[in-house]
């Protein structure tokens, strides 16, 4: 079964060879092209920063038309971070110009032995020499590039300082603050000498049956503006959730040790949009634009989200708001994850305050909480693999195997990829999502959103059970996890945002299958769709077996099993993680 | 002419969508007559389309296939047109698109103006009575794509003061 085969662009960056080809079968775009591409061609046990491993960007038949919010593209590879299957998504306007140019997928195998990027004009594909380019930021890369080609318009993915020096979380960025931020995809891309692409398109994506795609489109479109979330998703973005999980009790202030964060109404949503924000910003296509531009007397830039903003303030103990979107600011010019830095320095501020490590480990920098020279020095040394970023470069798990046992009991990462700003013990869907996706620590798989609105009969709708909508039951998250998963990588393959998909449950297979039919001109069904999701739910579950993944470590960090949430709304919680985990391989049918 | 208001511009590029989908039936930039110069290091977006301005440099077309319309709009004789880009060349804010040879303008939909119905912001809007000069624009050299953004960052310099002096968002 082929729902749609699109056109793969294969480049050889060893014998700088362009071929082209076909996507692999059994794809409905992006994710489920690129994980049966990793399978099929990447050998097991390979170095990720070595030649054998292949590197994918891929678009899907919707990116680029009319449907709301079509923008992602996806990049895939086995991850330096993790060692398993990576891949990450960026949102803004380079995945529909890849997909105007007439390129499905980008396959990039072997490594230059020199600096090059790729320039994509609609047919013409040259990979071009890169050595001036050499250690700019994104910034500095995307406007240059757009400079000397003499085409503002043209779209840039590139990496950064971080991404030149293989630091592990790096991250591929367009528009210069919309990244593929986790499981290090930048990393991967600098091993191969790969500096960034450039994409010119101006081929148009015509729906085969209009009537069909449009009547898809604006089911879309009224289901986004009925959405109670609606006006405060568009105001504030993903940071209005800082409140709300404050309220629910799994605000992770210093680094997990509290819930309850005194000076919440210096660092929250309202604080930032009162203080920093600017104007809105949106990416492709997007009736909620939800993202903001912000002004601080550090620098200015587009963000920050949630991530971030709670990273370099609650989770590290930081009240000063100006201070954390200006940290923001610079992870997204050097090029690394928001999630991961943050959680770097915020278990090194741990570390420190338990008295494991002290300043004179970390170069001398001060790493009290909140510590202002910790959060403008690290990242920049990271980045840059300076004096101990070298060792930081590496993510917490590499770290801590360092800095000895207690470092590693107060780490939070699931197989070497760092957590997000929430507690897991006190929203037990994504404490499962965390510790059981294709990716490692990351809630972002498919986000079991129903347990934060608690919406029961949703809940019913969607997986079958009530329990599922209660964040602090553990019954029927399996099935919820397992629902969320298929939404994500339906999602990655529709490259539609899933703050939009996933987070307001807009989409379901339904409309998803209408809008394939619209545009394709056939008839394909919700439960073909669902097929395909499955089937490479199982490749990527395969791909990962396959480099030796075991049982075990489908779990959270055991701070999370054994000791409660201390205080708020949540106090008390733990999580029964095996419990889940043992309801999720029932729900896959996995021994 | 349509306007944008740059302070409320999101450039979300919603209006080059439904602009190339009424016209072609298809989605790219590429067939949209308005189209969003995005500064992206300085936060700015503006969506330009023909403004009917007082100078219209576009008239001076080597076939004559250019006329004006009753709404300021410019109007192509298709027959006449020889796809030279003259038109294209001459205008000073980079507003007429070309596609398959020919010059596009934004006709405003015959009064229907799609791209102010869809613009989710409310930045754009139609205005039948605005005469604007664009002598300023009329000596500065660039491709069409460079002199949208050249125009954009003149329009936004207000505002980018604005934000220097602590003008946020709701303010």
């Amino acid at each position: 079964m082929s729902i749609y085969r699109g056109n793969a662009l294969r480049v050889d960056l060893t014998h700088n060879e362009i071929g082209r080809g076909s996507t692999p079968e059994n794809g409905i775009g992006a994710r489920t092209w690129n994980s049966v591409t990793l399978l099929n061609e990447v050998e097991p046990g390979i170095d990720p920063l070595g030649p054998d491993n292949v590197l994918c960007l891929a678009v899907g038949p919707l990116t680029g038309s009319e449907l709301i919010a079509s923008c992602r593209f996806i990049a895939s590879a086995k991850s330096p971070l993790t060692g398993y299957l990576g891949d990450s998504g960026a949102r803004g306007f380079f995945a529909p110009e890849l997909r105007w140019a007439g390129h499905d997928q980008l396959v990039f195998a072997g490594a230059s032995d020199r600096w090059v990027y790729l320039l994509i004009d609609n047919e013409q594909v040259e990979l071009r020499d890169a050595s001036h380019l050499v250690g700019l930021d994104i910034t500095q890369t995307t406007v240059q590039l757009q400079r000397e080609l003499r085409d503002p318009d043209l779209q840039v993915a590139t990496i950064g300082p971080a991404g030149e020096n293989l630091v592990r979380y790096s991250i591929i960025s367009c528009n210069l603050a919309r990244a593929c931020g986790r499981t290090g995809m930048g990393a991967v891309m600098g091993s191969k000498k790969l500096k960034a692409i450039v994409v010119r398109g101006t081929r148009p994506v015509r729906p085969a049956n209009p009537d069909r795609f449009k009547a898809a489109c604006n089911q879309l479109q009224a289901n986004i503006e009925a959405h109670r979330q609606f006006e405060s998703r568009r105001k504030y973005g993903t940071t209005r959730i800082m409140d709300a999980l404050s309220e629910m009790g799994v605000l992770p202030a210093y680094h997990y040790r509290s819930a309850i964060y005194e000076d919440l109404d210096k660092v929250n949503s309202d604080a930032l949009r009162r203080d920093h924000v600017v104007k809105s910003k949106s990416c492709y296509n997007c009736n909620v634009y939800c993202s903001r531009y912000n002004y601080t007397q550090y620098s200015e830039g587009e963000g920050p989200e949630y991530e971030a903003q709670a990273a370099f303030t609650v989770k590290c103990g930081n009240s000063d708001l100006e201070l954390g979107v200006a940290v923001s600011n610079t992870v997204n010019r050097l090029g690394i994850d928001c999630i991961s830095t943050g959680e770097v320095i915020a278990w090194l501020m741990e570390c420190r305050h338990e008295g494991v490590i002290s300043d004179d480990d970390i170069d001398g920098i001060d790493l009290s909480w909140g510590s202002r020279e910790a959060l403008l020095q690290l990242p920049e040394m990271i980045a840059r693999k300076e004096g101990i970023g070298a060792l930081l470069a590496k993510g917490t798990k590499r770290a801590a195997e360092e800095f000895g046992t207690e470092a590693r009991k107060l780490t939070a990462e699931v197989k070497g990829l760092e957590l997000f700003s929430a507690d897991p013990r006190g929203i037990k869907g994504y404490g499962l999502m965390n510790a059981v996706n294709s990716r490692g620590g990351d809630h972002y798989r498919g986000e079991p959103m129903i347990e934060l609105t608690g919406d029961e009969d949703l809940a019913l709708r969607r997986v079958g059970n009530r329990d599922a909508a209660h964040r602090l039951k553990e019954e029927g998250k399996g099935a919820l996890v397992n629902y969320a998963e298929h939404m994500g990588l339906l999602s990655d393959s529709m490259t539609i945002c899933k703050n939009i998909s996933c987070c307001m449950d807009v989409v379901d297979f339904d409309l998803a299958a209408e809008a394939y039919s619209g545009l394709l001109g056939r008839d394909i069904t919700a439960h073909e769709l669902w097929q395909v999701c499955s089937h490479v739910s199982q490749v990527e579950r395969d791909f990962n077996l396959r480099e030796g993944l075991r049982r075990e470590e489908d779990t959270l960090p055991q701070r999370f099993i054994d000791t409660p949430i201390p205080d708020g709304p949540a106090q008390g919680t733990v999580v029964d993680i095996q419990r889940m985990v043992g309801d999720y391989y029932k729900e896959k049918g996995w021994e | 002419m349509i306007h944008c208001e740059v302070e409320i511009c999101v450039g979300c590029r919603m209006c080059e969508v439904i602009c190339s989908s009424v016209h072609f039936g298809a989605v790219s930039p590429a067939l949209s007559r308005i189209r969003v110069a995005k500064l992206e290091d300085t936060g700015i977006d503006l969506a330009i389309a023909c403004m009917s301005c007082t100078e219209k440099p576009c008239l001076e077309c080597p076939t004559d296939a250019l006329s004006v319309g009753a709404e300021g709009e410019i109007q192509l004789e298709v027959e006449l047109c020889n796809g030279c880009e003259t038109c294209v060349e001459a205008c000073p804010v980079g507003a007429v698109g070309f596609h398959e040879d020919e010059p596009l303008f934004c006709d405003l939909c015959d009064g229907a103006t799609s791209c102010v119905e869809v613009c989710p912001s409310g930045a754009l809007s139609y205005r039948s009575d605005d005469k604007i000069s664009l002598e300023e624009f009329l000596e500065f050299e660039g491709y069409p794509n460079e002199r949208r953004v050249h125009y954009a960052a003149v329009q936004a310099v207000p505002m980018r003061e604005r934000w220097k002096a602590g003008a946020r968002v709701d303010t």
